[in-house]
C-alpha cells in the first residue's frame, strides 16, 4: 500500500519484476562468459543499411536502401526500411530489423491513441522523446538506430537516434553501415533551403553512395517526402540494380508441369481422423473434469 | 454525534449519507480533549505554546515534551494523543532531512506543510489504518523569503495558514484571546507573555496539574526554532499566574 | 574461402560503440554572470557522429548544463533533472516560473549522478545565475561528487588545458574577458584533443537572462603550429 509515499522525487518506487514486464537481463553476464568460452549464439538479423534524411525548405526527405542481410547473406532484396510513425512523421530504421520494426510500430500506435485523445497532429519531438526513452530504458539492448523526420506545427524536423537513446537534431542525418558513404555526399553538397527536387536528388544520391560503396547496403532506393500538406512515399524511387538477365520464357509454369505418378482417395472415418479417442462431452457436468478426470484428445 | 450506532462510523472508507467521515470527526474529538496548543504569528516570528497536562505527580519536569523542532528552521506543537503527535513530528523530521539531502537546501515552508498534509490525509483513505488522533501547529521560517509562517495540520489532512490559532481543550476561549491581540504590532517577546497568559487563564481548574511549554522561531532566536529561554519563559509564566491570582483575589472580594 | 571477418560487414559503426561526447566543456564565473563553453564534436568510436552538436543544454531559464561522457546518459539525466526542478518550482509555488536556484539544480543532478553511478558515465557542469547567490558554477564529475568553483573543466580535452586555465584565470573578469578566456581555452583543447573539435559554443547567463553564441573554426584563436582556416569559397575564387 502506498501509505508512506510522499511527493518526494527521491523516494524511488521500484516495482517487482512481474509488474515491470519487459526484458530480463539476469543472464547477460552469464551469456557473455559462455560466448567468451567459445559457445556460439544465434545472431539476430541486422540490417546492414544506408538510411539518410535531409531538411529542405518546407519539409524533409527520408531515404533508405532496401537490402536486408543475415551475416553475409542477403535475406531480402527489397525490404522496407522507412516506417510509418504518424501521417506527418516517418522513421528510417537501421540495426536489428526486429527491433526497428517493433519500436517504430509501438510508437506509431501510441501516437495514434494520443492523437485520438488530444485531437491534434502528432509532433516530431513527441515521437523522439518516446523513442529515446524506450531505447535508453533498454540500455542499447534494443538495437535500433533511427533517422526520424516529419513536419508539425513547428515546421520540419529531422533527428538521428542512436541505440543507447541519445539523439541529435540535424539539418542532414545518416545512419547504418553505409552512413559514412552517405555522409560524404551531404558534406560535399548540402545546401540550406533546397527545393524539394534538390532534396530528393541529394538523398537518392546519398543512398546510392551506400548501395554501391557499402557491402551491407544494396538493391533499391526508397524515398519519403514529407511537407506540411502532403506525404509522398516513393517506394523503389530508383532501382539501380535491376536484373541483367531475364528468362525469355518467363517464370510462369502451366498447370500439370509436375507429373503426377499416383492418386489415392479415401473416405473420412473415425479411424482415419487424427483423433485417437472420442470423448462424449455432457452438458452441465463439469465435475468430472474438476475432479481430475482429464479430458484427452491427443 | 448523530452517526453513532448507524454503522457509518466504523471505517474511513465509508461516508455517512450526509457526507461525513465519522472516523475523522472522532479523531478531531481526540484532539479537542488533549491539552491546549496555541500558535501566534507576530511581526518578527512565531510563538508556540502548549498546556501540557500532567496525569501523574512523579513525572520529571520538562520531560515528554509536546513541542519539538523538526529542522533548524521549523518546529511543531502537538495537541491530542501524544504518541500520534510524536509520529507526525518524526515524519516531519524525515521530510526535512530527505529534502535537504536531495535538493541540498532547507525545505521550503509550503512544501513541508503540503507533504505533511498529504501524509496525514493518507491515513483517512484506507480501512486498515486509523486517522491520527492529533493535530499539530507548524512554525517555519521559509528559507527562500525569510518570512515566518504558522500552519495548522489536522487529522483530516486539512492544512491552513494562520496568523494565530489554538487547538485542544479550551481552544474557543484561547482563540478569542488570540483574536484580541494586535499581532502585526506585537513582537515575539510580548507574544510569549500573551501565550503564557492565555494558557494559564484558559486552564481548567478541574484538570490535574499542568506545565506550560513555550517555544519560538524569530529574529531573536536567530531564525531557528528553539525553546523560549528559561528566564523569559519562567518570567512570563510567573507573571501570568500572578495576574490570575490577583484576578481571583479581586473576584473573591 | 575466408574473407577475414565477414560477420562485421553489415554492422553499423553506431552499433559497435556507444555514442559519447569525447569533449571539452568548461564554465566560469565573471562579475555578474557565468559563461559556459563547449566544443561540438560527438563521436562513436573513431567516427564523428555529429560535428555541430550542442552540449550546452538548458535546464531552466537561468541554469544551463554542459554535458560530457555518454550522450544517451547525459541527455536522459538532463531531462530528468529538468523535470524534477520544474516540479519543485510548482510545488514550492515559485513566484518566478522558469527560474530555479542554481545550487538546487546542481544538488538534484549530483544526487542522480551519485545514486546511479554504477550505470552512468556522465560528467556535467551546472552553471547559472540566481537572485539569492548570483553567478555560480558547480562541477559534477564522474563519481557523482559536487564541487562549487570559480571555474571548472570537463571532458577528454580538459587534460590539455588545466595548466593553461590555472595559469591564466583571473577573478572578477568582465563578461568580454571571460568569454574570450573560454574561447581561447577551448580552441587550445580542440587543437590537441582528437575527440574535441568543430565549432565553439558559448552560453552567457546573467541577471537579464541567457545568451547563446557560436564560433566557427575560422574564428578560433590559432594555436601553436596551426594554419589558418581557408574557406572553400576563397579557394574557388
Amino acid at each position: 500500500m502506498a501509505l508512506l509515499a510522499s511527493g518526494n522525487v527521491s523516494a524511488a518506487y521500484i516495482p517487482d519484476r512481474d509488474e515491470r514486464g519487459g526484458f530480463n537481463f539476469d543472464n547477460v553476464a552469464r551469456n557473455e562468459m559462455m560466448s567468451q568460452n567459445g559457445l556460439k549464439f544465434k545472431a539476430a538479423m541486422k540490417t546492414g543499411t544506408t538510411i539518410t534524411g535531409v531538411c529542405f525548405k518546407g519539409g524533409v526527405v527520408l531515404g533508405a536502401d532496401t537490402r536486408s542481410t543475415n551475416g553475409e547473406t542477403v535475406a531480402d532484396k527489397n525490404c522496407e526500411k522507412i516506417h510509418y510513425i504518424a501521417p506527418n512523421i516517418y522513421c528510417c530504421g537501421a540495426g536489428t530489423a526486429a527491433d526497428t520494426e517493433a519500436v517504430t510500430g509501438m510508437i506509431a500506435s501510441a501516437l495514434e491513441l494520443h492523437r485520438l485523445a488530444t485531437k491534434r497532429k502528432s509532433r516530431v519531438v513527441t515521437a523522439l522523446t518516446m523513442l529515446k526513452s524506450h531505447l535508453f530504458k533498454y540500455q542499447g539492448h534494443v538495437g535500433a538506430a533511427l533517422v526520424l523526420g516529419g513536419v508539425d506545427i513547428n515546421g520540419p524536423h529531422l533527428f538521428s537516434v542512436h541505440p543507447h537513446g541519445s539523439s541529435d537534431s540535424l539539418p542532414f542525418a545518416t545512419m547504418g553501415s553505409g552512413s559514412l558513404a552517405a555522409m560524404a555526399v551531404f558534406e560535399a553538397d548540402f545546401k540550406e533551403d533546397m527545393t524539394e527536387e534538390e532534396a530528393k536528388e541529394i538523398v537518392a544520391r546519398s543512398i546510392r553512395a551506400g548501395i554501391f560503396n557499402d557491402l551491407g547496403s544494396g538493391s533499391n532506393v526508397d524515398l519519403c517526402v514529407i511537407t506540411a500538406d502532403k506525404v509522398d512515399y516513393l517506394r523503389n524511387y530508383e532501382c539501380p540494380n535491376e536484373r541483367t538477365y531475364v528468362r525469355s520464357k518467363g517464370y510462369d509454369f502451366p498447370p500439370g508441369t509436375t507429373v503426377l505418378n499416383r492418386r489415392n482417395f479415401m473416405t473420412a472415418t473415425a479411424a482415419t481422423l487424427p483423433v485417437n479417442q472420442i470423448v462424449d462431452i455432457i452438458d452441465g457436468a463439469p465435475e468430472d473434469v474438476a475432479s481430475g478426470d482429464a479430458m484427452q484428445t491427443d | 454525534m448523530s452517526g453513532i450506532g448507524t454503522g457509518y462510523d466504523l471505517s474511513t472508507t465509508t461516508y455517512s449519507p450526509d457526507g461525513k467521515v465519522f472516523q475523522v470527526d472522532y479523531a478531531c474529538k481526540a484532539v479537542d480533549n488533549g491539552g491546549l496548543a496555541l500558535g501566534i504569528k507576530c511581526s518578527d516570528g512565531v510563538v508556540l505554546g502548549v498546556e501540557k497536562l500532567l496525569p501523574f505527580k512523579m513525572l520529571v519536569p520538562g520531560s515528554n515534551r509536546r513541542i519539538a523542532p523538526v529542522d533548524r528552521h521549523a518546529g511543531m506543537a502537538g495537541a491530542g494523543l501524544a504518541p500520534d503527535a510524536r509520529q507526525i513530528m518524526s515524519r516531519a523530521r524525515s521530510e526535512c532531512a530527505n529534502y535537504k539531502s536531495f535538493y541540498g537546501d532547507k525545505i521550503p515552508s509550503k512544501i513541508l506543510a503540503d507533504r505533511m498534509a498529504n501524509y496525514l490525509h493518507m491515513f483517512t483513505l484506507y480501512w486498515s489504518v486509523r486517522p491520527f488522533g492529533a493535530a499539530v501547529l507548524l512554525a517555519v521560517r521559509d528559507p527562500a523569503t525569510g518570512k515566518y509562517e504558522l500552519y495548522l495540520l489536522e487529522p483530516s489532512g486539512e492544512c491552513q495558514r494562520y496568523h494565530g490559532m489554538a487547538i485542544g481543550k479550551g481552544r474557543q476561549a484561547a482563540k478569542n484571546e488570540v483574536e484580541k491581540l494586535k499581532l502585526g504590532e506585537m513582537s515575539c517577546l510580548e507574544a510569549v507573555k500573551e501565550a503564557a497568559r492565555i494558557i494559564v487563564t484558559t486552564h481548567d481548574e478541574k484538570d490535574k496539574d499542568y506545565e506550560c511549554e513555550l517555544a519560538w522561531i524569530c529574529d531573536d532566536s536567530g531564525g531557528e526554532f528553539k525553546k523560549v529561554p528559561k528566564d523569559i519563559a519562567d518570567e512570563a509564566i510567573a507573571a501570568a499566574k500572578r495576574a490570575l491570582e490577583d484576578d481571583d483575589a479581586m473576584d473573591a472580594d | 574461402m575466408d574473407y577475414g571477418v565477414p560477420a562485421a560487414l553489415g554492422v553499423a559503426p553506431e552499433l559497435m560503440e556507444e555514442v559519447s561526447t569525447g569533449t571539452t566543456i568548461m564554465a566560469c564565473v565573471y562579475d555578474g554572470g557565468v559563461v559556459l563553453g563547449a566544443d561540438s564534436r560527438t563521436s562513436t568510436g573513431n567516427y564523428v557522429a555529429n560535428r555541430a552538436s550542442d552540449k550546452i543544454t538548458q535546464v531552466m531559464d537561468n541554469v544551463w548544463m554542459c554535458r560530457s561522457g555518454s550522450a544517451a546518459d547525459t541527455q536522459n539525466v538532463c531531462a530528468f533533472v529538468k523535470n524534477a526542478v520544474e516540479e519543485h518550482g510548482i510545488m514550492s509555488g515559485s513566484d518566478e516560473p522558469g527560474m530555479a536556484d542554481v545550487k538546487l539544480v546542481a544538488n538534484v543532478t549530483m544526487q542522480i549522478a551519485y545514486r546511479n553511478k554504477d550505470r552512468l558515465s556522465a560528467g556535467m557542469i551546472i552553471a547559472g545565475w540566481d537572485r539569492r547567490a548570483g553567478p555560480q558554477v558547480f562541477g559534477i564529475p564522474l563519481g557523482g561528487s559536487l564541487e562549487k568553483c570559480d571555474f571548472t573543466l570537463g571532458g577528454s580535452g580538459s587534460a590539455y588545458i588545466t595548466g593553461f586555465c590555472d595559469d591564466t584565470w583571473k577573478p572578477g573578469m568582465s563578461r568580454e574577458e571571460a568569454e574570450a578566456w573560454i574561447r581561447r581555452a577551448i580552441s587550445i583543447a580542440i587543437s590537441r584533443d582528437a575527440s574535441s573539435g568543430g565549432v565553439i559554443r558559448l552560453v552567457t547567463i546573467h541577471e537579464k537572462g541567457a545568451e547563446k553564441q557560436m564560433f566557427e573554426p575560422a574564428q578560433h584563436p590559432l594555436a601553436y603550429d596551426e594554419l589558418p582556416v581557408i574557406r572553400r569559397e576563397e579557394v574557388v575564387a
